[in-house]
């Protein structure tokens, strides 16, 4: 028998045992199905708020807060200094005026903070857009910043990559629950998956015990029950990724919120929903061939005849 | 050609399958095996067909010592071995061609010439009309008849019946007899295990008794006469 001609044989047998147990099969399949969403979940939120982090990291800057009563030659050296520094792409002065009215703007609010001064209560500030490409080394820059705070006429300096690395903790934290909940469900696929493919066999001891007798080799035996569990972990990554990006789609339609919104702004990259799916396929496999040791088909063949 | 040499099988438990037994089957022999129950006859066919291996002792057949074959080896061995059973064991769920034509399909054969090999051997028991039936529509005998279709599809060198007339009345016993009697004619070494001495003596062919595993008594008819020893039928219940 070729290849070619056993994998028919397979697959023909595989369809048959899976229309056949149907119920089980289904459940098998809603089992992957399940795992590989969840997955898929932690995987897609994660996977935006990288590529979030990535465009806020291209946009970094670092704010230098600058003391009340800075004389503008002092000022004028630092904006220098800043702009001859090699990190810094373009720097920008903020004085009070423009400060207080973007305040207002993003804060309406909380304008009423504002009233009664006699001159803005927020300080001047020079605006630093740092090279993105390539990134700065982050020893060095840390390193120049500390320079930066240590200079008279700063007041404080402000980085927005602290709190973008912050965020970045969160995703890994993420993507950790995802692999550990992932794989905890997908080890109950493949457990689900296991148990059902040796109940077909059990159900088939009797067929199996005559392939033995006459001449089976035991690729030709266990070859449908593979290709079963295969089918199954198909289906079920076929089935996860569809409900995927059907609830990405529904929550990208009916983006209200910025959250929603900046978490559905892209679907899994082909390699991922491809990932997703050898996964599905790999745990229908493995929960295959973990079930079809050879104890577990020779059941029916030690019958005493005597 | 079938070579016993200080054959031995002793089971889990301390149970003896078979003691120290020594013996010769030529080809194209029909030789018939025979005992009480429990005596050892399932075990040496299982022995042959290496569903067991022997604990010890060296098993030839046709010249390949079947005791220390690979177990990747084995379904090349069972191919050129038929089998047959009380209890038939016929899939229900598949039709009479689909049962017989096991093998062929196995090995890799077209539909057309899986047909046509199921075709040849179920008219050689008499029963190629019955092709799409299935075997709860046949009788006992006729099922058994399957059954031996199935075991010589691949024209086996030696036919191996573990009681095959143990579930059928004296007149179908018969029948199936006379199917052995002729597969045993065109040259294929046959044996025969039963309780049924009566059945042995019509025939006078060769006849092995087993008692408790030891080989009692290796006579052939033709030339020592066997004692008529009639014995207590067993009975096995098989579902059609």
């Amino acid at each position: 028998m070729t290849f070619l001609q056993a994998l028919l044989y397979f697959t023909k047998e595989a369809a048959m045992n899976l229309i056949r147990g149907w119920k089980v099969s289904l459940l098998a399949i809603l089992t992957i199905a399940v795992s590989l969403f969840l997955g898929g979940v932690f995987l897609l939120i994660s996977g935006n708020l990288r590529l979030l982090i990535e465009g806020w990291e291209k946009e970094s800057k670092l704010v230098v807060y600058l003391e009340d009563e800075v004389e503008p030659e002092t000022r004028g050296r630092l904006t220098q200094e800043l702009q001859a520094s090699r990190w810094v792409s373009d720097v920008q002065t903020i004085d009070r005026e423009s400060a207080e009215l973007r305040f207002r703007t993003a804060f309406p609010s909380m304008a009423d903070l504002l009233e009664g001064w006699e001159e803005s209560p927020l300080p001047e500030s020079l605006e630093v857009q740092l090279q993105s490409d390539p990134p700065p080394e982050t020893a060095e820059i840390e390193a120049w910043i500390q320079e930066l705070r240590k200079e008279p006429a700063v007041l404080m300096v402000d980085d927005d990559r602290d709190w973008l690395q912050q965020l970045e903790t969160v995703v890994i934290v993420l993507e950790g629950m995802g692999t550990v909940l992932g794989g905890i469900l997908l080890f109950t696929a493949i457990f689900t998956i296991s148990s059902v493919i040796r109940l077909t066999a059990y159900l088939y001891r009797d067929e199996i015990t005559v392939m033995r007798l006459v001449g089976a080799t035991e690729f030709f035996i266990r070859g449908p029950f593979y290709m079963e569990g295969l089918f199954q972990g198909l289906a079920g990554s076929l089935l996860a990724t569809g409900a995927l990006f059907g609830a990405f789609r529904f929550a990208d339609q009916g983006q209200d919120s910025p959250i929603t919104s900046l978490l559905t702004s892209t679907f899994l990259p082909a390699g991922q929903v491809l990932l997703l799916i050898a996964l599905g396929c790999g745990a229908g496999l493995i929960g295959a061939i973990t079930s079809l040791h050879r104890e577990s088909l020779a059941s029916g063949e030690e019958e005493a005849e005597e | 050609m079938i070579e016993f040499f200080n054959v031995s099988k002793k089971y889990p438990g301390g149970q003896v399958g078979l003691d120290e037994v020594d013996l010769k089957i030529e080809k194209g022999q029909l030789v018939f095996l025979t005992g009480a129950s429990g005596a050892g006859k399932t075990t040496f066919l299982k022995l042959i067909y290496r569903e067991e291996t022997p604990s010890q002792g060296n098993i030839l057949v046709n010249g390949r010592n079947v005791s220390s074959l690979p177990r990747n080896k084995v379904p090349y061995l069972r191919r050129t071995i038929g089998v047959v059973f009380q209890s038939f064991r016929l899939i229900p769920r598949k039709t009479i061609f689909e049962n017989v034509a096991y093998l062929p399909r196995v090995l890799g054969f077209d539909f057309k010439t899986q047909k046509k090999l199921a075709y040849e051997t179920l008219r050689q028991v008499g029963l190629a009309h019955r092709m799409n039936a299935f075997p709860r529509q046949l009788s006992g005998g006729e099922q058994q008849r399957v059954a031996i279709a199935r075991a010589l599809i691949n024209q086996p060198e030696i036919l191996l019946a573990d009681e095959p007339t143990g579930n059928l009345d004296p007149e179908l016993s018969e029948e199936i007899l006379k199917v052995f009697l002729e597969i045993n004619l065109r040259g294929t070494t046959v044996i025969f295990a039963t309780h049924d001495r009566e059945l042995i003596s019509r025939i006078g062919r060769r006849v092995l008794t087993l008692d408790q595993g030891r080989l009692v008594d290796d006579r052939d008819p033709r030339e020592d006469p066997l004692p008529l020893q009639p014995e207590e039928p067993e009975k096995v219940e098989v579902s059609p």
